[in-house]
């Protein structure tokens, strides 16, 4: 019988009850033959692999790293509750030593959630990731984390929630954000002044397949791994690079993801995306729980394979090997790239969000406080087109006392300024979440 | 008038039972012969029947078990057809094993070809070893049969037996099919010797009746029918108790059912009345099938048991060094220390009190507080492994957001016992488990009693891809064409329909309302932002249960 070198516990959680709307990518079926793969494979009959239900995330889980506007529960429905508690599962299980590795294979997907959330933006309300990784913090206290995302989408999200953040490591690799949603996550996009170099963007071009994508991650992606020594290392595995995802132009095999697992050796995977339901999910999904478990997945290989059509050209690879000789930089030299504006003792940012699915626009003015002790707290003031402009207070889990206190006070005062329709206060070093109104 | 026996390891049970009543039992050491044992209890059974017509012979047998675990069985051919996944190798089964070419997806599309010459060199060389049972199993074959089918044809020739995947087991799961396939054929030829004998001894007796053979999840099967899938007959035991337990005291509420032993105890439980089945199934000779069986978990706690004062402290089992004092034993066990405190007065106490004095003794005690420790500790195990028992149970993984935000959880109400020692430990358990306890009458031959009056288990998986009008159902070899138009209420009243006729055939008698649905899902395939059509599965089953319940 087969025996798993790590031991694997699998959140398999398919919602079957739960669409964005019949004919949405992110419906039922999206993960129907995953699941009959898994059976007729007889995944959980491998010794060492288990299979567990997720739990539901509390509105708390949610609060410790979002801004909902409004509210948690006007921004979230049970699904999202579900698949981040799945993600939670996954985390426990290796947290306490249950199992070495997990694979939470549950959707709505995540990545795309911001620290503020006014909707649903690629499909992605609330950050599963992130909710983990707090989740993880608030037990374990700060651990060093690294979240690599292979979703051929930029995971723009999660570098948003984690871009002030110096002990996260964010590395995205992802299909050209010239040529794809959301149009971002660029090299020069590296990390906020305080967490130069914990960004990482790898854009890749169209049509890179196995060859490509493996030379990034074995050039980039590895030495990045090995210099920062994360306690936790986590995939956002999403699935859509492959070559018959309909909303991608990736080429990208079942064997690749499996290999990729392999060099990556996360504790923690989490689906992302991946749309391509009947043709790649089954052996993506099969491939890299097998590379989780260290099982032999040399025989998982899509039943239309032709790896002659799919290679990439030379020039794909030529351009891959520059990347992998300049990128590295990023993180072993980092120098600010973007220009900074200043307000004082305030680093600003000004931006404008679009939340396509919800087809919503949010405008929003970040402030971080330019501390010599610590990252510094966050205070962002957003407005969209359902929200008026409300006010977000974060404390970072490495936050001195000054930062707390200044936070403090900013959220009392806040509280009594009837210019801001909702006022929430994220305070990790004291472990406190506050909403006004 | 009915007969039920019971095949074990160590005895043999039989009951006649009429009209609800046990008008008599039989008991006989199992040994020698399986088929003299089985004529001997039929003899005393049917002369009790005083003339009275026998309307049916259930039977529980080791019979294919004991052929498997004890390696009596024949050679078999298997021949794999695994497409991408998982290597075949790793299902490695039988003698020869054969991996052949072809691949068929999940959705039972055929997504790589099997052809003539890949499958013929293999013939010859099976023939030229004068093999005659095999076994053929694709991946998805339930989804899809047509590359077993093409494979049988050309082994038909040669073959006495071939099972085929589809055929023996409906549910997903490749590497289970491939054993559970191959142990059919290897039971096979030894299953049939024995209904064949088996046959002729009832017509010696005069006996003309129906003749069911006990599942492990608690059902029957006709014996025309075991002879196709002698595979389902194995471990039948552990649910012939269970199935008994239910005829003497029925239960509409979730329950734990005990069955305390020598040097074992079996847990089963019970979701709203009805024993709680395996998921996929059960191990066999370290294979895992796809043999339906109720879920027990057996502990390592009995009334023979042992006990030890080690490190100050006792230690209940796990082993037996022979009975316990009282009946003769050389050491104190379990039952000697429910002796000593009253509950039994089973055989010598005297016995038993002197073996716990000397433990007593040596931990520096009375003989009482010494015994009520020993009693502790086995219901400490007994309680743990309940608890734990029930935590796996209440895991189990589900797939929608309203199972989980709907969580129903097993909570029993009520303990079943039933064994040599449960009449003694009733009370003790109940103390230890905070439920009421309750010793069902006739608890002694349960197994028989369950044999004798469990009734059929069958079920239908079918699948509809209407995408493709193409509808499916296995286990009946039903594979045709619907129309695009075709919906999840019309394949439910189908999968009804089918099971209903498949009962009549098989000469089963049972109701419409005794037939559940257990899933009936129906998923909208899209291509290209189009609904191109809906992927159906409906199982229906007639559910574990007994004929009639016994008079009180
Ligand atoms: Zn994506
Ligand atoms: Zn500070």
């Amino acid at each position: 019988m087969l025996r798993a070198s790590h031991s694997l516990g699998v959140i398999f959680f398919p919602a079957y009850d739960w669409s964005i709307s019949p004919t949405h990518p992110e419906r039922e079926e999206r993960l129907l033959y995953t699941q009959d793969q898994f059976r007729e494979e007889g995944v959980f009959d491998i010794e060492g692999i288990g299979e567990y239900r997720p739990l539901v995330a509390s509105p708390e889980d949610i609060a410790r790293v979002h801004f909902c506007f409004p509210s948690v529960e006007a921004v979230t429905t049970h699904s999202h509750h579900i698949s981040a508690g799945g993600a939670i599962r996954a985390a426990g299980l290796v947290l306490d030593k249950e199992r070495e590795r997990a694979f939470a294979i549950v959707r709505p997907p995540g990545h795309h959630a911001m620290r503020c959330v006014h909707g649903s933006r690629g499909f992605c309300n609330i950050n599963i990731e992130a909710i983990m990784v707090e989740w993880i913090r608030e037990r374990m206290g700060n651990v060093r984390v690294a979240i690599v995302d292979t979703d051929c989408h930029h995971g723009d999200g999660t570098q948003d929630i984690y871009w002030h953040d110096p002990d996260t490591l964010f590395i995205s690799l992802h299909q050209d954000g010239r040529t794809l949603y959301p149009g971002t996550g660029f090299p020069a996009e590296c990390g906020g002044p305080k967490a130069l170099g914990r960004t990482i963007n790898i854009p890749l071009p169209p049509r890179t397949s196995d060859a490509g994508y493996l030379m990034a991650v074995e050039g980039i992606v590895k030495p990045i791994l090995d210099h920062f020594k994360p306690d936790i290392i986590i995939n956002s595995a999403g699935q859509d690079n492959h070559y018959s995802d309909p909303i991608t132009n990736m080429n990208f095999t079942a064997q690749g993801y499996a290999r990729l697992t392999e060099l990556l050796g996360p504790h923690i995977a989490v689906l992302e995306g991946g749309y391509a339901i009947k043709g790649a999910l089954p052996y993506v999904n099969l491939g890299i729980a097998l590379a989780l478990a260290g099982v032999d997945y040399s025989a998982v290989r899509e039943p239309d394979l032709d790896p002659e059509r799919i290679r990439e050209h030379q020039s794909t690879l030529d351009y891959i090997k520059a990347l992998c000789d300049h990128l590295p930089q990023v993180y072993f030299e980092p120098t600010q790239r973007e220009e900074v504006e200043r307000e004082g003792r305030f680093f600003v940012r000004r931006r404008s969000i679009f939340y396509d699915t919800d087809g919503i626009t949010e405008n929003q003015i970040e402030r971080l406080r330019d501390c010599p002790y610590c990252p510094g707290w966050l205070h962002v003031e957003s407005a969209s087109d359902r929200v008026p402009k409300s006010l977000g207070i974060h404390v970072p889990i490495q936050g001195c006392d000054n930062c707390v206190d200044e936070a403090d006070a900013l959220f009392r005062k806040a509280q009594a300024d009837s210019s801001f329709a909702h006022v929430q206060l994220i305070d990790r070093v004291r472990k406190r979440i506050r909403h006004a109104r | 008038m009915h007969i039920g026996i019971d095949v074990g390891g160590t005895h043999t049970d039989g009951v006649l039972i009429k009209e609800g009543r046990v008008m008599a039992a039989a008991k006989e050491p199992t040994d020698g012969d399986l088929l003299t044992t089985i004529t001997s209890v039929l003899r005393k059974l049917t002369a009790e029947a005083q003339g009275h017509a026998i309307s049916s012979v259930n039977l529980s047998t080791t019979l294919s078990t004991n052929a498997i675990v004890t390696g009596t069985t024949e050679p078999v051919a298997v021949f794999a057809i695994p497409g991408p996944g998982i290597r075949a190798e790793n299902y490695r089964i039988g003698d020869p094993f054969i991996v052949l070419p072809g691949a068929i997806d999940h959705r039972g599309t055929v997504t790589g070809r099997l052809r003539e010459r890949d499958v013929a060199p293999h013939l010859a060389a099976c023939k030229a070893a004068n093999i005659t049972a095999y076994a053929v199993v694709g991946k998805f074959s339930t989804r899809n049969p047509e590359h077993e089918l093409f494979v049988a044809d050309l082994l038909r020739p040669q073959a006495q037996v071939i099972s085929l995947g589809h055929r023996v087991a409906e549910q997903l799961n490749f590497g289970r099919r491939v054993a559970t396939a191959y142990f059919n054929s290897a039971a096979w030829r030894a299953f049939h010797r024995f209904a064949h004998a088996l046959e002729g001894a009832l017509a010696e007796l005069g006996v003309q009746t129906e003749v069911n053979i006990v599942k492990a999840d608690g059902g029957t099967m006709p014996l025309a029918l075991a002879r196709e899938i002698p595979v389902q007959s194995i471990f039948s035991g552990p649910a012939a108790s269970v199935m008994g337990i239910l005829a003497a005291a029925p239960q509409s509420e979730d329950a734990i059912v005990l069955d305390i032993g020598g040097t074992t105890t079996d847990i089963a439980l019970l979701l709203d009345g009805t024993p709680l089945l395996e998921r996929d199934g059960i191990t066999l000779a370290g294979h895992p099938t796809l043999v339906r069986a109720l879920q027990v978990t057996s502990i390592a706690l009995g009334g023979d048991s042992v006990v030890r004062f080690e490190g100050g402290a006792f230690r209940v089992g796990p082993d037996r060094l022979g009975p316990c004092m009282a009946a003769g034993g050389p050491a104190p066990a379990l039952m000697d220390a429910v002796n000593v405190l009253g509950y039994a007065h089973y055989a010598d106490t005297e016995r038993s009190m002197a073996g716990i004095r000397e433990l007593a003794m040596r931990q520096g005690s009375s003989v009482r507080e010494c015994a009520r420790q020993i009693v502790d500790t086995a219901m400490g195990i007994l309680s743990r492994a309940v608890g734990e028992f029930l935590a796996l149970v209440n895991s189990r993984p589900v797939y929608t957001i309203q199972e989980i935000l709907q969580e129903r959880r097993l909570t029993p109400k009520q303990v079943l016992l039933i064994g040599g020692p449960a009449k003694a430990l009733a009370p003790l358990v109940e103390t230890a488990l905070e439920l009421p306890a309750l010793v069902p009458p006739h608890s002694p031959v349960a197994n028989a009693i369950g044999a004798c009056l469990t009734r059929p288990t069958q079920g239908v998986v079918l699948t509809v891809d209407t995408a493709r009008g193409r509808f499916t159902a296995p286990g009946l070899g039903i594979m045709k064409t619907v129309p695009r138009t075709y919906t999840l209420e019309q394949a439910v009243a189908e999968a009804r329909a089918l099971l209903s006729a498949e009962l009549t055939r098989q000469g089963i008698r049972a109701h419409a309302d005794d037939i559940h649905v257990l899933q009936a899902e129906s998923f909208n395939m899209v291509e290209n932002n189009v609904t191109i059509g809906r992927n159906i599965r409906v199982r229906c089953q007639l559910r574990p249960g007994v004929l009639t319940t016994l008079a009180a």
